[in-house]
């Protein structure tokens, strides 16, 4: 059989696309992002629980009493959880998203309904899209749009656009084959009869589609998170990465309030709406008794509601981001510039991003820092995307990365060094201190070396070339992530059974626990890395001052862990106040990797 | 009187090159012999007209080809070969606009299983056509309250069609069909969902309507007794081809094979033949000379039988000008009922 070069086919449609379309995707970009934008201001202008409390009337009209109570009881778990805006960004995605879907997916239903062909073709499409992992659409996502918000809402788009046609060419499909007859019989021309009989009878089942739209799209947000999209799906990957599960619930439980909220809104906007619905509710209601809590508002007192507390809401945004003042010093020598690091979830990359972060915001520019997984990291620097990156492992690790993104990256040098790569056990598995030694012991781990992600550079190291040297290949290497490597090494430390694990230094693991480093006499692991700066191309040109402080930074191995230290004692969300703590502790670092020129400091100084 | 809807050789072949299929069906070809290419013939050269006022019934069992040949008559179905004249109006020369127009305005249809709009109340159910046609609401509101009253329907307008009754619910079907002045009325089984009872009532309050409305109507039934009830003409078609078309009386006296011969079998004579089908007309005229009861041609067989059960001799039959031009004796009505009138009138004339 000969290989067909299908890959080859995506990548250079891919390339040409990239080089040939890009006004195109700059346009939808643009249209995306301002749909979000916009949807996202209004979302975040009111006070979180005036706009819980529209949120509760809207619940309370479309629902009922209790569904109101219980909308507002969410929104304020989410607020009290200091998720609120995180749980609007999501929002905002989530409702671009479906309405973008939905002015796809519902003519495209429609249009499939009235043509076999268009059926036939569709279909396969859409299960194509539905069922391709996302994750192989994400990539070329960000090299079509560039990471952050487009990126996030076309995959979320891109995912949850089947259920619309589907249901919508279905419910047309449904509709009594009697009844189109009998609108034709009576001279209706195909229009009318698409909006007179097929539509509103296929209502219900249409409304059914766009729940399931919005429940996927909700389901995608947190792959949407990996390219930059922030929001619950970006703290949800924070936490995995950071191996934070109570923050990982919490953000959970934000989706969670959303995707309930979301989906009974939903559904009963469908009975709403659908003259069929409209009438079996009604009958249902003259069936219960006219109990208080069965009440619900008319539409129009609805509304009005709705709109006095938006009115109240806007006003109050408006008052609210009139604050802030603007200090201005000596120092500021970014002038409010922005600036964007990205990171990867690593502790050197938390620790060094974020002290950057606090550096650059001392100097006066804006920090805009955002996570992302390695591959979109690089992809969002070459790009132009991202700024820099501090968290570069070369020349071993990210050789890959290196060598395909290489040209359009400048590497502003190491800071960190040298790095190293290592087979780990607990200290407390003796007889067990170099590599040659694993291979007696295999039946001891049970055969087993817990590894990370598989296309992680150490990885291929460690398979293709470390275990043949010293013999090892009776043990099998367990491929995952590196959160639950790490789960498996606190679960294996908890209970003092041996574990073998991929590790490395610098690693917080080393402080938290007592581990021992398998010595590696036959230098299989090669040299160690220096962790770079890698910065865009052109980055340092257009920021000398930037530049040249990178360059220059070098950090020691007590400085690192300390850092990394504070940051881990002070807990998620408050790494730039760790950050900030550490610097107040080491006087003097800030003016040795960020100086100021001399005039400028005596200015200050006077 | 000149006809009002003509059908002229209609086909309709579904599958594939149906022009070819007509070619071999116009050559003598079977419809089995179609079939086995995966073509099937659902008419095969229908011809009819229907006169202004009359009810013209299609009979025939499913698979017959009766539903096909009613939905070409309004264009719902494209006849693969052949013409319908409306009012002497090539409506297979139409484009789909025109087309669209006459539907809205001159022909309506009246749908085996109601086809009620579900979200709809009954008074917007029943001003549909109207509302097609574009006339203001106002109006056709109260065109529609007229139709629904007509059929019995007043105070139900509010309603909605799940609310009501099957009988209920095709008159509302009728009413809706009635409202927009159509000439033409298609009936597709219409009253073949309902029970019995309901159908009988159904079928009467049809024939009461017609009595004033005098709309052209073509009825499809699978129900010999309901087409022999309501049809002043009856065509019975099967596999695709009408195989007699006539009056009740001619299907029932004279019918064309054997096929026809065997449908009839099991319909009441009683409730369909008339004094003048079964009168001997070898008449001496002095049969009614004593004052006595006498009948008309249009007298039914039920009547006749009480007639002759309170009379010694045979019942007189007298024409609009009371002339006589029949009698009938016991004996004859019993043998009717027998079956032995399958020989027809001439037959019984030369017996007597």
């Amino acid at each position: 059989m000969p290989r067909l070069p299908l890959g080859d086919w995506v990548d250079s449609g891919v390339d040409w696309l990239v080089a040939h379309m890009s006004w195109l995707f700059d346009a939808i970009k643009t249209v995306v992002e301002g749909m979000y934008d916009g949807v996202n201001a209004v979302l975040t202008a009111p006070e979180p629980l005036l706009l819980a409390g529209i949120l509760a009337v809207l619940a309370w009209w479309l629902r009922g009493l209790v569904a109101g109570v219980l909308a507002f009881a969410g929104f304020l778990l989410i607020d009290s959880l200091d998720l609120w805006d995180r749980s609007m960004s999501t929002l905002a995605l989530v409702l671009v998203a479906t309405v973008i879907a939905l002015v796809i997916s519902i003519p495209l239903g429609i249009w499939a309904a009235r043509s076999k062909t268009v059926s036939a073709v569709v279909r396969p499409a859409l299960d194509l899209l539905q069922t391709m992992p996302s994750m192989v659409l994400l990539i070329p996502a960000i090299l079509f749009f560039g990471l952050g918000t487009s990126a996030g809402v076309i995959a979320t788009l891109i995912f949850a656009l089947a259920p619309g046609v589907r249901m919508t060419e279905l419910g047309i499909r449904q509709v009594d084959a009697e009844l189109v007859e009998a609108a034709e019989a009576f001279g209706t021309s195909p229009r009318d009869t698409l909006l007179r009989v097929q539509l509103p009878l296929a209502l219900p089942t249409i409304m059914a589609g766009v729940n399931q739209v919005i429940m996927l799209g909700l389901s995608m947000v947190v792959i949407a998170g990996m390219v930059g999209t922030g929001g619950l799906g970006g703290a949800v990957n924070e936490a995995i990465g950071q191996l934070d599960i109570g923050f990982g619930f919490e953000a959970g439980v934000g989706i969670v309030v959303l995707a309930i909220y979301l989906d009974r809104m939903t559904g009963a906007l469908g009975t709403q709406i659908s003259p069929l619905g409209r009438r079996a509710a009604a009958k249902a209601r003259t069936a219960e008794s006219a109990k208080p809590w069965n009440y619900r508002p008319r539409p129009a007192f609805a509304v009005i509601g709705v709109v006095v507390l938006a009115l109240v809401a806007g006003g109050l945004g408006v008052f609210g981001s009139a604050s802030g003042t603007k200090a201005t010093s000596a120092t500021d020598v970014g002038k409010g510039k922005n600036i964007t690091i990205g990171y990867i979830p690593w502790d050197e990359g938390i620790a060094s991003t974020f002290l950057w972060k606090e550096l650059l915001e001392e100097r006066g520019y804006k920090v805009t820092t955002t996570q992302y997984a390695a591959g979109p990291l690089y992809t969002g620097v070459a790009t132009g995307q991202v700024d820099f990156q501090t968290d570069a492992w070369l020349p071993t690790t990210h050789a890959e990365y290196w060598k395909k993104y290489g040209k359009q990256l400048e590497d502003l040098g190491s800071w960190y060094g040298s790095t190293s790569l290592e087979l780990t056990v607990p200290s407390y598995v003796k007889d067990v201190n170099t590599l040659a030694d694993l291979k007696t012991h295999a039946s001891e781990f049970g055969g087993k070396i817990t590894g990370i992600e598989p296309s992680a550079g150490m990885m291929g190291l460690l398979k293709t070339k470390v275990l043949k040297e010293y013999g090892l290949q009776g043990y099998d290497v367990v491929d995952g992530s590196t959160p639950a490597m790490l789960a498996e090494l606190k679960r294996a430390y908890a209970k003092k059974q041996p574990i073998v694990v991929t590790l490395w230094s610098p690693h917080w693991a080393y402080s938290d626990y007592k581990l021992k480093k398998l010595s590696d006499p036959k230098g299989a692991w090669g040299k160690g890395d220096g962790v770079h700066t890698v910065s865009r191309k052109g980055f340092a040109a257009d920021n000398p001052d930037v530049g040249k402080w990178l360059k220059d930074f070098r950090m020691t191995e007590a400085q690192l862990t300390g850092l990394e230290a504070q940051i881990q004692k002070s807990g998620k969300g408050q790494e730039q106040s760790a950050v900030r703590t550490w610097l107040k502790q080491h006087p003097g670092l800030v003016d040795r990797w960020a100086p100021v020129k001399q005039n400028q400091k005596s200015q200050a100084a006077g | 009187m000149s006809a009002r809807l003509e059908a002229e050789h209609l086909y309709k072949v579904f599958g594939r090159r149906p022009d070819q299929a007509v070619e071999r069906l116009r050559a003598g070809a079977g419809r089995e012999e179609l079939r086995a290419d995966g073509t099937t013939a659902a008419v095969i050269d229908a011809s009819f007209s229907v006169a202004p006022g009359q009810i013209f019934v299609v009979m025939g069992l499913s698979g017959s080809g009766k539903s096909t040949l009613l939905r070409m008559l309004n264009g719902l179905l494209e006849p693969t070969a052949g013409r319908v004249l409306f009012d002497g109006q090539d409506l297979t020369a139409l484009t789909d606009r025109e087309l669209r127009q006459v539907r809205a305005h001159k022909i309506s249809m009246v749908f085996q299983h109601f086809a009620l709009f579900p979200h709809r109340s009954v008074r917007e159910n029943a001003a549909y056509g109207l509302e097609v046609q574009g006339v203001p609401r106002a109006e056709r509101e109260a065109r529609a309250g007229e139709a629904l009253a007509l059929c019995g329907l007043a105070g139900w307008e509010d309603s909605w069609p799940d609310e009501l009754s099957g009988g209920m619910q095709q008159r509302v079907g009728l009413a809706r069909a009635l409202a927009t002045d159509a000439d033409l009325l298609l009936m597709d089984e219409s009253f073949s969902a309902l029970d019995p009872l309901i159908r009988r009532d159904m079928q009467d309050q049809l024939l009461e309507l017609q009595k004033s409305l005098k709309k052209t109507i073509v009825f499809i039934t699978h129900d010999l007794n309901e087409a022999m009830r309501l049809g002043d003409r009856i065509a019975v078609m099967r596999d695709g081809r009408i195989v007699q078309t006539g009056t009740a009386e001619d299907i029932l006296l004279r019918p064309a094979n054997d096929y026809v011969a065997s449908f009839i079998q099991d319909v009441d004579r009683s409730r369909v033949l008339t004094a003048s089908a079964v009168m001997d007309t070898g008449v001496d005229g002095h049969e009614a000379d004593c004052d006595c009861e006498t009948a008309t041609p249009d007298t039914p067989f039920t009547d006749l039988c009480a007639l002759s059960a309170r009379l010694t001799h045979p019942v007189a039959v007298l024409d609009a000008a009371d002339a006589v031009v029949g009698v009938v004796p016991q004996e004859r009505l019993v043998a009717f009922l027998g079956g032995e009138a399958a020989t027809g009138p001439e037959q019984v004339t030369a017996r007597a």
